[in-house]
């Protein structure tokens, strides 16, 4: 029997996605830092269809050739944030970032703004 | 009353976050840079691979101020030694020319477009280029000594204060104190101390707020990075490829480099950035005089042709004899491949296979021991597969026994071999009180009260030991390798679940053990006797020392990891697990491990007394062939150093050894093949050997595997002995005898300043002055059919940049047919219409 929402408390965050060759893991995983996320899932191995044809997706000996996914999730702020400095990079370098609005369980595993008053949860 | 700096506020100040972007982004300027106990090679210009390799060379020769080849005087002498084909130099040089219509296009009469830019190449100017000051101006210096201050590894006996803040913050905490700095920046740099911001990325917003709009923040900020690239590189290191726990008392990110340089820069005390060198001199005079001409008796057009000549530069130049190196390797290698591409042997069943790392020195090795018996040899990733990272029997930190662009999947513990419990404990203990004894003696060395004393007590010791080091350097040696030889009886590196670590499961071990199989195209009807040979070296008083090991195995000597796997592969369930795969081995198969020195080419079997002995006759056999093969790799070693075949052991326990081997100079080509392609022809140790069987591959994804790891892990040495050669001073090391460690993580030349980031000037050329390693790019062999190499490289971005960028040369030999075609290079002819062009072999 499904869930009803309203025995939930959930929490409206903005989440991104950004998916870029693995050689550049580093270049995202400063950003975020910079952003104060604190914590990430990267997702290895990521294959799809691009402009430049199809990526695959299986590595063996060498963690960075491929794509990887990041997934964050915070405050608005902080994605906007990460959104700016991400600009930056796809200037100089491939790769694609999905935003949007998620609900998540539990608000303290995700990056607060600093300074921010208050949760908007409903 | 105290003067704050004015500060320039805009309301565009970029926000942290995009800083943080364009500071990530100008780090790629320069490699990572590996401390000296896992020294790895890279590519220093790994940064600008996605430019085309002309392209990168002459950027990065800007930023750095290198050169961009070897001086044409050592081209020539080169040439003069036959080690560059003249054919090969006309070919470049027509090409250069547009072709063999305007390369025949008349100066004079008798005078040709060619043979005046022969003349060029090989006759006219003195080709050598002038000295240039070394050293660091001194804001770079000034960066340089507070980042080795900050930097030190429990090499100094008082530590900078404040480390815990990070590199911007602890200097900006003692710039005030530094006499170096109140003379760089004066009164204005004193009220930035107070004033300055001291968050590193908001310090670097303020400076390139400052900047005049027209400037190029990205390239700035690359321009800072690169002024100082070895310790810019060891940041890169500590950031993206250290274990935390050895890092985490100096914090430091590219940020805090950079923003030190901002410091400078708004105190006016930047100096001006290293420029591009210069690349010759105008050769009209010259070249009319070589010919007997005059300008006067020249038409227009013909002046035309010959000034269009004189402008080639020496850079230029340099381009032609690399290219023509390139080819000559290419014409001498690939009939002779092809040859062997189009003969079958009939299958013989092997009384032993050894399996030996790709490495360059293992080729020489595999040949001379397989004409000792009937023996066949493989080559493998030196790691043999396993991602791992070991954690030494009471030691303090773990090694990465695997190539830098993997991460560790499992960690492994070396414990004790059951039975000899109480053996490993006496060399723990040992090693403990040896580790104790080294720090009291640091300790009493620097201490102010203690340091006199210190010389006292410890005098005739010193100098008992470097008498023995200098007079009876094989005796030190033999105590050392009994040493040696005793904890590797005595540990072995366990692949089982212990304390913390969990190792590997059954799964892991038959996935790896069948990766042996798949990528190398070994068959299971092994031989009786299957040996997994990793590789080290011995040099002692050598900060290199770690860069003669096996790169595949970050810089560490491969033992461990063979031993391991060919633990897994007498393992009984694996067996079973490999049966079910179709990788049915025959009872009779065992497995041993073995490390090969290739300082000495002495080859340590290990675990040889857990050998059954149904196959001790086996061992003993193979073990009298290993030392026959050793001595005569030896000797053929010997000739290239100028020694006798004897000073080679002598010279891998001397102290004063500045060149124990060759390394892996001369590298030129990788091939992916079977032995059989290789079997009859002298690669004089010039060739990663990678085995691979197409047939047992119809999918391709060993081969991909192949060439997006070991292939790349190649590039990045090739490219490291490629430029450390031809500007040994920006991108080597410099002269060993002028070398001094800093803070145990690198070398300076000198008593300070930046870190150096490649090789010796003694690992790569002789005594005399002439390169022992001819620069040339990685010509990577593939023996497979076109179609599946063509889409491979297509799908790929590194293998698609590495070969359309000229990074690496591919040439593909048809199995079929022994046809070979070559990869073509972005922006060349494809008048064929595909991407592998045919070529005349």
């Amino acid at each position: 029997m499904p869930i009803k929402d309203d025995t939930l408390r959930l929490h409206r965050r903005r989440k991104i996605e950004i998916v870029m060759r693995a050689e550049d893991r580093t270049l995202i995983e400063d950003l975020l830092r910079a952003a104060g996320v604190s914590g990430w899932t990267m997702i290895r191995d990521v294959a799809g269809m691009g402009h430049h044809g199809f990526h695959q997706g299986r590595t063996i000996f060498n963690d960075e050739s491929g794509l990887v996914m990041f997934v964050g999730v915070g405050d608005q702020a902080i994605i906007a944030d990460v959104a700016s400095g991400l600009s930056r990079l796809f200037e100089r370098r491939p790769g694609v970032t999905f935003l949007s609005d998620v609900e998540v369980m539990r608000s303290d595993y995700f990056a607060p703004s600093i300074g921010t008053a208050g949760d908007p949860s409903f | 009353m105290n003067m704050i700096a004015p500060i320039e506020r805009t309301d565009d100040r970029l926000a942290r976050t995009e800083v943080a972007s364009l500071v990530a982004l100008a780090a790629r300027t320069v490699a990572p840079l590996w401390p000296l106990e896992s020294a790895i090679a890279v590519n220093p210009l790994a940064g600008f691979e996605e430019l085309p390799f002309a392209q990168a060379v002459a950027e990065a020769s800007k930023l750095f101020g290198a050169h961009r080849t070897l001086p044409l005087a050592l081209w020539r002498r080169l040439h003069e030694n036959g080690r560059i084909d003249e054919a090969a130099l006309r070919d470049a040089a027509i090409g250069h020319l547009g072709g063999i219509y305007r390369a025949a296009a008349p100066i004079a009469p008798g005078v040709t477009m060619l043979d005046a830019l022969m003349a060029c190449l090989l006759v006219i100017g003195r080709g050598d280029r002038p000295e240039r000051k070394a050293g660091l101006g001194p804001d770079a210096a000034f960066i340089a000594k507070w980042c080795g201050a900050f930097f030190d590894h429990g090499m100094t006996a008082m530590q900078l204060p404040h480390r815990d803040l990070g590199l911007y913050r602890a200097v900006l905490a003692m710039a005030a104190y530094d006499p170096d700095y109140r003379t760089l920046t004066g009164a204005r740099g004193a009220a930035l101390l107070l004033s300055f911001p001291r968050d590193p990325l908001e310090a670097i917003s303020e400076g390139l707020a400052s900047l005049a709009a027209e400037v190029d923040q990205l390239a700035y900020l690359s321009g800072l990075v690169a002024r100082l690239p070895g310790w810019a590189g060891h940041i890169r290191w500590r950031c993206e490829h250290a274990d935390p726990d050895r890092v985490a008392d100096a914090p430091a990110t590219m940020a805090d480099l950079v923003a030190l340089w901002i410091l400078l820069s708004r105190a006016d005390a930047l100096s001006e950035p290293p420029a591009a060198p210069s690349a010759g001199e105008d050769r009209a005079p010259a070249l009319l005089a070589h010919f007997g001409l005059t300008a006067k008796a020249l038409g227009p057009r013909n002046a035309q042709r010959l000034d269009s000549v004189a402008r080639v530069d020496d850079d230029r130049l340099g381009a032609l004899f690399m290219q023509a190196a390139e080819r000559s390797y290419a014409n001498g290698l690939m009939p002779a491949l092809q040859r062997a591409a189009r003969t079958t042997s009939p299958p013989v069943r092997p009384d032993v296979q050894l399996v030996f790392c790709i490495d360059v020195r293992s080729e020489p090795f595999r040949r001379v021991l397989e004409a000792e018996g009937n023996y066949e040899t493989f080559g493998y990733a030196g790691f043999f597969g396993l991602p791992i990272a070991l954690h030494p029997f009471a030691g303090p930190h773990r090694a990465r026994l695997l190539p830098v662009l993997l991460s560790p999947r499992h960690d492994i513990s070396e414990r004790p071999v059951p039975g000899r419990e109480s053996e490993a404990e006496a060399i723990a203990d040992r090693a403990r009180g040896d580790a104790c004894t080294t720090d009291l003696f640091a300790a009493a060395k620097a201490g102010p009260a203690t340091a006199f004393a210190a010389a006292e007590a410890t005098g005739p010791l010193a100098a008992a030991l470097m008498l023995a080091r200098t007079f009876a350097p094989r005796a030190t040696g033999r105590a050392a390798a009994t040493l040696r030889a005793r904890r590797q009886r005595a540990l072995a590196p366990a692949g089982d679940a212990h304390e913390d670590h969990a190792g590997f499961s059954l799964a892991d071990k038959i996935g790896y053990a069948s990766a042996l199989f798949r990528l190398t195209g070994l068959q299971p009807d092994t031989a009786r006797l299957v040996v997994l040979t990793g590789h080290g070296a011995t040099a002692v008083n050598n900060p290199y020392a770690a860069a003669l090991d096996c790169g595949a195995c970050g810089g560490h000597a491969g033992g461990s990891n063979a031993r391991l796997l060919a633990a897994m592969l007498n393992d009984e369930d694996v067996r079973s697990g490999l049966a079910k795969e179709g990788i049915a081995l025959p009872g009779s198969t065992y497995f041993l491990a073995a490390e090969h020195n290739t300082t000495t080419d002495e080859v340590v079997i290990f675990d040889a007394d857990r050998i059954p002995p149904t196959h001790a006759a086996d061992l003993a056999a193979l073990s009298a062939s290993l030392a026959r093969a050793a001595e005569a790799n030896r000797a053929r070693r010997a000739l290239l150093l100028g020694r006798a075949p004897g000073d080679l052991l002598t010279g891998a326990v001397h102290w004063g050894e500045v060149r124990p081997e060759w390394g892996l100079a001369g590298n030129a080509a990788f091939v992916v093949g079977p032995r059989d392609l290789t079997r009859t022809i002298d690669l004089q140790g010039r060739a990663f050997l990678h085995s691979y069987d197409w047939r047992t591959d119809m999918d391709g994804s060993a081969l991909a595997t192949i060439l997006t790891a070991p292939m790349v892990v190649a590039q990045w040495i090739n490219c490291q002995y490629l430029f450390s050669t031809i500007d040994n001073q920006h991108y080597g090391s410099g002269d060993k005898v002028t070398q001094n460690v800093i803070g145990g993580i690198g070398v300076v030349q000198g008593n300070g300043g930046d870190l150096k980031i490649g090789l010796p000037r003694q690992s790569l050329f002789c005594d005399d002055g002439l390169p022992h390693h001819i620069p040339q790019r990685l010509l990577t062999i593939v023996h497979a059919p076109f179609d599946r190499v063509a889409a491979l490289v297509e799908s790929s971005d590194i293998l698609g940049r590495l070969f359309g960028k000229g990074w690496v040369q591919l040439i593909v030999i048809d199995p079929e047919t022994a046809r070979a075609r070559r990869w073509r290079e972005d922006g060349a002819d494809c008048s064929e219409g595909r991407s592998l062009l045919a070529i005349d072999c």
